[in-house]
């Protein structure tokens, strides 16, 4: 089996009495496609803040990226090291032309050569064909779908190792979700790790390498992906029976 | 007619340095995500850093507007550092009140530092006036209103080309749009807060020292009025955006002194702050249309 890359033990996070994460504990190996799923308010986005560094950690949460503890690393510290998050709601640079959202993208990267931004613009025009047609238009400008792939091609710009993506699917049609799902298979074929959160279950574990399922905080279960795809609970109470 | 025309050009170029202050504020208010009541004091700071370039190494407008601009930069260092860096997450009066404790210290401080007199700004642009014929009246152009007026035109397109094309300009404009997706592309949202709100900071001392020279004085209160103005003018572009703001200070310019044709030179601020109420009444969110905005 491949390394571990991301390492999550014991994380607990309280929103000032109410505790939102209660002893979380995730592993990710290299190359793998992971899915977090949970109902709404389980705890999913607050566990990736959590990670990357959005949101202070209970004493004794413990966060190793690539053995590297990033437990009380700044957000944007966590960044530089090669991890990649596409925030929930996209959160994409309304007034920044797609370009411009791109080249922000780099930013985060302290390596990066004018020939490597070249290339990966390359390779993100090329999975996105739609934005090099509107690589002048203000990101605000964009559909729904079309922001989704902007802000994970601003992800990928930083050429991160890791790549977590919270609710790519939200808001979506069902056919762009297909697009967009298709395309996060593609990119973990590029060699790249993805941590992705979702309600939608189904899509999710049906690409997923393996799965965790959260309830009010916590972990209640894991397992590959088509194990959890065929547990009767998880069937039950997320994939609709 | 002539008279007229004459205000006209006079409100162009004092518009032009209201526009210049607008920029600043703008630039200030965008990237910090704070509004600040501090801003008259920082062009006051400017104003007397370039003073002192005259008085002590003669009158060189571009080593004064340098040091205008480094005077307030490092002002806008310590106002950061005090009204905003802790508080980004506390609720936004705090550091407006921080800002208005700031500004009272500043004014107060410089009458002990300075002195509380009116220092005279003398010659610093020779008097030259060229005397132009339009349509049979005569136009008066001071050499003064045209060095400010390209004075203001140069920074303002540099300040357009460093947002546009380099890369300090994209991290300022991520920060200003979201700080949260900011710190998620790996950009020191604090730090690049800091560098917007200096440089904010040094165009307002620019036009700290452009008001001296037009008004040929300085004084240690000379920033309240201006202060309130960059507020006004930049409302208009609903605080935050740059060309709008700066249309907004021209604006002001404009009417003021067309207002004074047809009453008296005291009534000047009546006419600027009437235009704020009648902007906040009728477009309170600015003159900015928002198509670019749909997340």
């Amino acid at each position: 089996m491949a390394d571990t890359i991301l390492k999550v033990e014991n994380l607990s996070v309280n929103y000032g009495y109410i505790v939102a994460l209660q002893n979380v504990n995730l592993e990710i190996k290299k190359g793998e496609i992971v899915t977090l799923i949970g109902s709404n308010g389980a705890g999913k986005t607050t566990t990736l803040m959590a990670i990357s560094g959005l949101v202070e950690k209970r004493h004794g949460s413990k966060v190793t990226f690539k053995g590297q503890d990033i437990t009380k690393m700044a957000a944007n510290k966590i960044v530089h090291m090669g991890m990649c998050h596409v925030p929930e709601g996209r959160k994409i640079f309304p007034s920044l032309s797609v370009y411009e959202n791109l080249r922000a993208g780099a930013l985060g990267n302290k390596n990066m050569t004018k020939a490597r931004f070249a290339e990966l613009i390359e390779e993100q025009y090329a999975l996105f064909p739609r934005l090099k047609e509107r690589s002048k238009q203000a990101g605000g400008s964009l559909s729904g779908g079309e922001q989704q792939m902007l802000a994970i091609a601003r992800g990928l710009m930083m050429d991160p190792e890791i790549v977590m993506l919270d609710e790519p699917s939200l808001g979506l049609a069902p056919i762009v979700i297909e697009d967009i799902f298709e395309l996060i298979v593609k990119i973990r074929d590029m060699g790249r790790t993805i941590l992705l959160i979702e309600q939608n279950a189904s899509v999710a574990l049906s690409i997923a390498d393996r799965g965790y399922v959260m309830e009010i905080g916590k972990i209640t279960m894991e397992g590959t992906g088509k194990e959890l795809l065929t547990n009767p609970e998880v069937k039950k109470a997320y994939l609709g029976g | 007619m002539g008279y007229i025309l004459n205000q006209l050009l006079n409100g162009i170029c004092q518009g032009s340095i209201y526009a210049l202050m607008a920029i600043g504020y703008s630039v200030i208010v965008g990237v910090v995500g704070m509004v600040t009541f501090a801003y008259g004091e920082v062009m006051m700071i400017g104003a007397f850093s370039a003073y002192y370039i005259f008085i002590y190494v003669g009158n060189n407008l571009p080593l004064a507007i340098l040091a205008a601009f480094a005077g307030s930069f490092i002002i806008g260092i310590v106002i950061y550092k005090l009204c905003y860096e802790r508080f980004f997450t506390a609720p936004r009066h705090i550091s407006l009140l921080c800002t208005i404790g700031i500004s009272m210290l500043l004014k107060n401080l410089a009458q002990i530092v300075f002195g509380p007199e009116t220092k005279p700004v003398l010659n610093v642009v020779s008097n030259k006036t060229f005397n132009i014929n339009v349509f049979g009246s005569t136009l008066n152009i001071r050499l003064l209103q045209i060095v400010i007026i390209v004075l203001v035109i140069v920074l303002a397109a540099a300040l357009t080309l460093f947002f546009n094309r380099t890369k300090y300009g994209i991290m300022l404009r991520a920060v200003s749009q979201n700080k949260d997706a900011s710190y998620l592309m790996g950009i020191n949202v604090k730090r690049t807060a800091l560098l917007g709100n200096c440089i904010g900071c040094g165009f307002g001392g620019i036009a700290g020292i452009l008001l001296g020279i037009y008004y040929f004085s300085v004084s240690a209160t000379m920033g309240s009025a201006y202060s309130m103005k960059a507020f006004a003018a930049s409302v208009l572009g609903g605080l935050v955006d740059i060309r709008f703001s700066a249309l907004g200070g021209l604006c002001i310019g404009i009417i003021e002194n067309l207002g004074i044709v047809f009453t008296a030179a005291t009534f000047r601020d009546i006419f600027a702050f009437a235009f704020l109420i009648l902007v906040l009444i009728f477009r309170p969110q600015g003159f900015v249309s928002k198509k670019g905005a749909r997340v």
